[in-house]
């Protein structure tokens, strides 16, 4: 510990604190525009120039170590006309903008300058202009007004991994621009806006909506992944204008991705219902709530009565509250009915009643940085949660070996030490010979049960699996790991593919040998918390797969599209049009929820208050920021009305709070989620490590901005480079296979669906696999994400005919 | 794509630095390809940025920092002329000028056959040889004279 | 004693009366300053803070460019402002409404304007025969403006020494 002064007043710090450090530690302001806590240390902007005991000249507080027995003079007259002086150079520059400018009001440069700037400029020359670039739809830029501190090029190349912006030129001509006309494509690229100083960088949507005086900042959480990322919506006239990171060191940093920044834009979609609606005679009518919940609630009993109990099945998003899954559990099994389920986009459901609690991540996403080894199976972890993997890049530039097992060779913008790209249905086997391979390097294969033990004797061990294995027992190149802290985490694809149990039980061995944390990376923001709740089958019931496979007389549908949100476009589709009732509570109105009759304008999460669970197993409540729209009432209303209309007992909650009182049933939310929370298994399954499938499998990920009702309507969003069309992506050796070249029209078969869509060779594409993306209309007639698929190359009339005709049959 | 003989001379600096830091290696490598290219090009840069496995925008940063990069086509001969105090005091303004007239072009400026090309140079630490010029960043004449320049100039054409 | 005396002498002979009438008589042949209003108008300031206008560029150009200053600083709440990018990037206004029946007219408006936009004409007697009448929109205080541009203007060259 040093001990130093600072403006008189005497503090201790460790060795390596820098003076900006020891002086926010205080409480002393210094004046600052480059440093950031979360960056490198750039000293650029001069502004934090203070006056140090014994040095002749003023030092930057941000790059200067504190030594033992330091004065230091924050606010003497030589510091203070040393950040004076340079004020008025960053002043000689920037435009006097400020009523047009967006960052007005919020502005650091603007809050300095009232402290530190003079009255009047004595600069009379002309001022230099620097142009605009485009750098993508989310971030608009005002060039001229950039004091180049180069937050944003240290935060896209330190935290994004990728050195999309940069300073060209030098001295009076520096200027920070993207190269060439390029954009910014990093989905943290959000975050650029936050950390400019100035208005430079501004929020393009948001662009001259409103001044930041005007807004009430309300706290909530980020609905779109299951970080639980806290977020500050600002709000103007019951509309949401904005949404900003709130701090949280142990989740979200002060970063926010660009998906839980932008899908506000969604909120105020025109495709927004307001009012409930019955569908008569194939017309849409509008309704009153009563009418609608009456007729709801008569079409279900009259069906569950007529053809038992049985024929109902409640299909219910990721993404609701855990006071909606409650009740929706409850008042399906009300009515003697055990078909509910969240898990939409899950195909292997073996693992049921096989499991102790509820499969969580393993650990804190703070833990993550602090891993030694990683291994990431079946995720495509930059889509599918932004910010998660801005920790584990954290903990690649810490030192951490990464591992890849995975159908997509997707850059993850981190060094990656191994990867294995093959098909989905592989990865069971490699994962296999990772076993096998580390209970011979960890000498515990006696420990193993007998049942694996014979299976890893068929296995065969390839170099590159025994390389990874040796990484994951934590041998390195010149040091060897004694005790890693490894971290095994199953992804999005792994969760959707046809043989998740057998990647999740030897993911868990694996585990087991080598000491790892981990756990599955959910998807969405509350799968954590349906899955504690179980908001999923009874001992009789039937799993959301098997309630479309087996089509239902009656559907409950709680904020979804079927067919974009399910596993199974196809049969979502077909069994939605079989049905003889679907009851949909849904924000949207939407082509998807067309074979409804009856539609509940339902709360998104700015109108309704619940509770999240995240990956992490942290209960965080939120509460509605802006009043409902329209007719729109809280899902947990809606619900509690209609199992009152159903004649259900038990169902007399006032508001969400009661619900989530009788949820955790007095127990602190924590220890509830802490006893429940367990990712070890029963029982072991059996595990086929030789099923190859005859043909190519589907690679079928859920783009990021597609990934929910939200998301796929904010228009920002849809413009970024992420929107991708809809194609065929091959590996290149595929395509010589197949006789294919860039651009051939493609017939794609999956079960008995079928689509017409253009390819693409794509290198990053495991050999076997066809990637085509979900969630969107041209692939609705197609099936499993990641089942089984075949292709077909047919010529461009014949492709247009085949469109005329699906055309046909849609009308 | 960069030349083989260019990814010869790269790959020689390259094992200067350590194997991780390839990055180490981007202004020799800017240096190669803008000696062999005449100028460097977006295109050469980008090719620069993907040999050493960089992102673009950091190439081009180093590229556009020093001025004795040319992001701008410049004609066979670029001639720089030194206009720094200890130049200007022994009359570089009278050379300049001389320059300007003989050749037809202003500084930043590549004459209409392509072969001159003329810029304005800061101190290259030989002030006692002032006042003086470098042609192509190479050759350096010093204690210029009109007549001197002239005879220089009919040398190069 | 002697003090009684002249009370009672002073007022036998009315000379507080007198006093009085002597005023009375002063201004009775003074000269007249009473007002023919309408026909007749006192003289006004050019800083008569009166109803508000917003003005335009000679160019034709609406000046406001939405800062919202004005909305901020209006202590009674009087102003309010909606604001988008125009399709020509610039800063505009959708909405600009002013209250009269709010507005207290102190001039924090006029003088928060970076842009000098919104101005307070010397106009003072504008009615209204609803109560909604007295909301100005946008259109109504940029015709005022149109109306009385030659004035707005003038009053401010004679005061931008000042300013």
């Amino acid at each position: 510990m040093l001990k130093i002064e600072i403006d008189g007043k005497p503090v201790e710090v460790d060795h390596g604190t820098t003076i900006i450090d020891a002086a926010d530690k205080l409480g002393v302001a210094i004046p600052r525009f480059c440093y950031h806590k979360k960056l490198s240390v750039a000293a650029n902007c001069r502004m934090c120039l203070v006056e140090v005991e014994k040095f002749g000249k003023p030092l930057p507080a941000c790059a200067t170590p504190v030594a033992e027995g330091m004065k230091i003079f924050t606010r003497s007259k030589a510091a203070v006309q040393a950040q004076q002086s340079v004020m008025e150079f960053l002043l000689i520059n920037h435009p006097l903008d400020c009523p047009i400018c967006d960052q007005g009001g919020e502005c650091d440069l603007q809050d300095v300058a009232v402290g530190y700037g003079a009255s009047g400029s004595r600069y009379t020359e002309e001022k230099r202009v620097v142009f605009n670039k485009n750098i993508g739809p989310l971030i608009s830029t005002d060039m001229t007004r950039c004091i180049q501190c180069t937050r944003c090029v240290r935060f896209l190349k330190e935290v994004g991994g990728m050195q999309e912006l940069g300073m060209v030129g030098r001295g009076e001509h520096a200027e920070i621009t993207a190269y060439v006309d390029q954009s910014v494509n990093s989905e943290l690229s959000g975050n650029i806006i936050d950390l400019c100083p100035v208005g430079a960088l501004t929020n393009k949507p948001f662009r001259y909506s409103a001044r930041s005086w005007e807004l009430v900042r309300r706290p909530s959480i980020a609905p779109h992944d299951s970080m639980g990322s806290h977020i500050e919506v600002h709000v103007k006239d019951d509309k949401v204008m904005r949404v900003l990171p709130r701090e949280k060191e142990s989740i979200n940093e002060c970063w926010l991705s660009d998906r839980d920044r932008y899908s506000y834009e969604g909120l105020n979609s025109p495709d927004r219902l307001k009012v409930p609606m019955i569908k008569h005679h194939g017309e849409w009518q509008e309704t009153d709530w009563k009418t609608a919940l009456e007729y709801a609630a008569g079409q279900i009993k009259d069906i569950t009565t007529e053809h038992g109990s049985d024929a109902l099945g409640a299909l219910v998003s990721p993404n609701s509250t855990m006071e909606e899954g409650y009740l929706i559990k409850e008042l399906v099994h009300g009515l003697g009915c055990g078909n509910v389920d969240y898990r939409l986009r899950q195909t292997d459901f073996r693992l049921d009643g096989k499991r102790v609690g509820t499969p969580w991540m393993g650990c804190n996403i703070d833990e993550i940085e602090k891993l030694d080894r990683i291994l990431l199976i079946g995720s495509n972890i930059r889509n599918e949660h932004p910010l998660l993997a801005q920790r584990f890049r954290k903990a690649v530039d810490n030192g951490a070996e990464l591992s890849i097992i995975s159908p997509l060779d997707n850059n993850p913008l981190m060094d990656i030490a191994h990867k294995i790209i093959v098909t989905p249905n592989d990865i069971v086997n490699v994962l296999a010979q990772i076993l096998k391979a580390m209970s011979k390097l960890q000498k515990l294969s006696l420990c193993l049960p007998p049942q694996l033990s014979e299976l890893l004797e068929q296995i065969h061990v390839r170099p590159n699996t025994e390389a990874m294995a040796e990484s994951l027992v934590g041998l390195g190149e010149t040091v060897n790991l004694i005790a890693p802290k490894v971290g095994i985490f199953l992804g999005n694809m792994a969760l959707s593919a046809p043989r998740f149990t057998e990647m999740y039980s030897l993911a868990e061995a694996i585990g087991g040998v080598s000491g790892a944390k981990g756990g599955i990376l959910p998807a969405a923001a509350n799968s954590t918390g349906m899955h504690l709740l179980g908001v999923m089958p009874a001992s009789t019931g039937m799993h959301a797969r098997a309630m479309l496979e087996v089509p239902r007389k009656a559907y409950l549908l709680l904020n979804i599209e079927p067919e974009l949100d399910c596993q199974h476009a196809a049969l979502a589709r077909s069994a939605m049009e079989k049905a003889d009732c679907v009851v949909a509570l849904t924000a949207y109105k939407s082509k998807a929820l067309d074979h409804a009759t009856v539609l509940l304008p339902i709360a998104p999460f700015t109108e309704t208050s619940g509770t999240f669970m995240s990956m992490e197993g942290r209960i965080q409540s939120f509460k509605a920021v802006v009043k409902p729209l329209g007719e729109c009432r809280p899902a947990w209303k809606v619900l509690r009305v209609l199992a009152n209309t159903l004649g259900l007992q038990g169902f007399d909650f006032e508001s969400s709070e009661e619900v989530k009182l009788k949820i955790f049933d007095g127990e602190k939310p924590s220890d509830f989620a802490r006893s429940r929370l367990n990712n070890n298994m029963k029982e072991l399954v059996e595990i086929e490590t030789k099923i190859k499938s005859p043909g190519l499998q589907r690679v079928g990920e859920v783009p990021q901005y597609e990934a929910d009702p939200i998301v796929r309507r904010s228009e920002p969003l849809r413009k970024t480079k992420y929107n991708i069309k809809r194609l065929v992506r091959l590996h290149p050796d595929e395509m010589r296979a197949y006789d294919l070249v860039e651009g051939d029209m493609v017939l794609v078969t999956q079960d008995k669906g079928s689509t017409v869509l253009p390819v693409r060779p794509d290198a990053h594409v495991a050999p076997g696999c066809v990637r085509v993306a979900a969630a969107h209309e041209d692939t609705l007639g197609l099936g499993d994400l990641m089942g089984d698929i075949s292709i077909e190359k047919i010529t461009q009339e014949q492709a247009d005919v085949f469109k005329s005709k699906q055309m046909e049959a849609q009308n | 794509m960069l030349s083989a003989e260019a990814i010869e001379k790269i790959e020689y600096e390259l094992t200067k630095y350590p194997k991780d830091q390839r990055q180490a290696a981007v202004m020799s490598a800017l240096r190669i390809v803008q000696t062999e290219r005449g100028w460097l090009s977006q295109e050469s840069i980008s090719d620069v940025a993907a040999y050493l496995g960089i992102p673009d925008i950091a190439a081009l940063e180093v590229a556009t920092f020093y001025n004795m990069y040319d992001t701008e086509p410049v004609g066979k001969y670029k001639i720089t002329v030194c206009t720094n105090i200890s130049c200007m005091l022994r009359d570089s303004d009278s050379i300049v000028h001389h320059l300007q007239e003989k050749l037809g072009i202003g500084f930043n400026q590549v004459s209409e056959d392509g072969q001159f090309c003329l810029k304005e140079g800061e101190c290259m630490g030989a002030c006692g040889g002032a006042p003086l010029m470098s042609v192509n960043n190479a050759t350096m004449y010093e204690y210029l004279t009109p007549e001197k320049v002239d005879k220089i100039l009919k040398e190069l054409k | 004693m002697f003090k009684q005396m002249k009370n009672t002498l002073g007022s036998l002979m009315l000379i507080e009366l007198l006093k009085g009438m002597a005023v009375t008589g002063r201004y009775f042949f003074a000269r007249k300053i009473t007002i023919q209003y309408p026909e007749e108008r006192t003289p006004q300031s050019n800083r008569f803070r009166g109803l508000h206008a917003l003005r335009r560029y000679p160019n034709g150009e609406e000046r406001c460019i939405a800062c919202k200053l004005c909305e901020a600083v209006c202590p009674a709440m009087a102003i309010t402002i909606e604001s988008e990018q125009r399709d020509d990037n610039t800063r505009r206004t959708t909405r600009y409404d002013i209250d009269l029946t709010k507005c207290i007219f102190c001039g924090l408006c006029e003088e928060s304007c970076p842009v000098d936009s919104i101005v307070e004409t010397r106009i003072f007697d504008y009615h209204g025969e609803q109560r909604g009448d007295l909301l100005y929109t946008k259109e109504m205080l940029l015709a005022v403006g149109d109306k009385h541009e030659k004035q707005i203007a003038a009053d401010r060259a004679q005061d931008k020494n000042y300013r």
